[in-house]
């Protein structure tokens, strides 16, 4: 996806933002192990060039919602001198993030054909 | 690289706990969510203070705070007392315990069937409250004795010992409700049957969250809270 349309899609519509954070989360845990909140932001970070930034406000609501749904389980480590909460997808959550990184393709395909159209001159 | 030692940490257990957040566990992940956002800045300004790394990562929370975190964990708090709630209610509604629900419901029906159907509704309900009443205290006393000891507030464990209160004060509240329609229902089957399903509701809603639940309470906890045996 050109930069400039991601800046578009994640920055300037909140609402198509929150739309997709579920997504995001389920597909960073999908490809990693475990993660704590402050790695889920900082990765996302990463990937989109600071581009997409997750704020924690959002985030903490999303994992818990998605922790109470059955779609992630949690586990708690000791490191250095605090503890830290991980969130590891379940069976459930796997199946899930299938299933809705399909639907945002499906969309994304959707929205760049009524954004840029592919012209022809078949009727 | 400096890093957050253990002083600052219970130093931002405090900072969270000053920001309305009381549960041990949210505390715990928001602790440790600013703990690396001030490391994190540490990294391009040394010069900052502890406070003031602080007060930054704070502010990446947005104007309310860590008010939508709170507000979003209670709403999931609820739903999983809720659900252990009508989990241990199921029970009662397959074999075994069903023959013991039957039991109840029969008896229920046999007294609403009866001539003296007034006295013994009046007797029945109000028998759920002085218990739910008494039952209730004792949860509290409980609740209090295991925060002394602990030090630490679980938000399930509040739900447990203390959403008993509630009960009581609905079923205070609807008395009236009930009278009405223990008043208009004692000349039919029917609605002689539908209010002795009711009653039997009752008692085993009452008796699931004021004793079963409580009894269940460390393994509930444990199996909700990763870090409560830690």
């Amino acid at each position: 996806m050109p930069k400039k349309f991601m800046y578009i899609w994640f920055m300037a519509n909140s609402k198509l933002y929150k739309g997709s954070l579920v997504t995001i989360i389920l597909r960073l845990l999908n490809e990693n192990d475990k993660m704590y909140g402050y790695e889920i932001t900082q990765k996302v970070k990463k990937i989109t060039h600071g581009e997409l930034q997750i704020t924690e406000g959002a985030l903490y609501p999303a994992l818990h919602k998605l922790e109470a749904e059955g779609l992630l389980e949690v586990e708690v480590q000791k490191v250095d001198n605090r503890l830290r909460k991980y969130y590891k997808l379940t069976k459930k959550g796997s199946t899930e993030t299938v299933t809705k990184l399909e639907e945002l393709q499906k969309y994304i395909a959707m929205m760049q054909n009524l954004v840029k159209p592919k012209w022809s001159l078949e009727s | 690289m400096r890093t957050v030692n253990t002083q600052e940490i219970a130093q931002l257990y405090e900072f969270t706990k000053a920001h309305f957040v009381e549960f041990y566990d949210l505390q715990t992940e928001l602790v440790d969510h600013l703990a690396n956002t001030i490391e994190s800045i540490w990294e391009t300004k040394p010069q900052f203070t502890f406070e003031q790394a602080r007060d930054a990562s704070f502010k990446k929370f947005g104007v309310f705070g860590f008010m939508e975190v709170v507000e979003q964990r209670q709403k999931v708090m609820q739903k999983r007392y809720l659900k252990f709630l009508l989990k241990e209610l199921q029970v009662w509604f397959s074999l075994p315990k069903l023959l013991v629900t039957s039991v109840l419901f029969i008896a229920f029906y046999l007294a609403f069937s009866s001539v003296i159907a007034k006295h013994f509704s009046i007797v029945f309900y109000a028998l759920l409250i002085v218990f739910g009443i008494y039952k209730g205290s004792i949860l509290r006393k409980q609740y209090r004795l295991r925060q002394k000891q602990s030090h630490k507030k679980w938000l399930l464990e509040e739900y447990i010992f203390k959403q008993t209160g509630v009960i009581v004060l609905f079923l205070i509240t609807q008395q009236y409700t009930v009278r009405y329609f223990l008043d208009a229902s004692f000349n039919s089957v029917y609605a002689n049957m539908g209010m002795a399903l009711l009653f039997t509701f009752l008692y085993l809603i009452v008796y699931v969250a004021f004793e079963l639940l409580p009894n269940k309470a460390e393994a509930l906890l444990q199996q909700t809270y990763p870090e409560f045996s830690l």
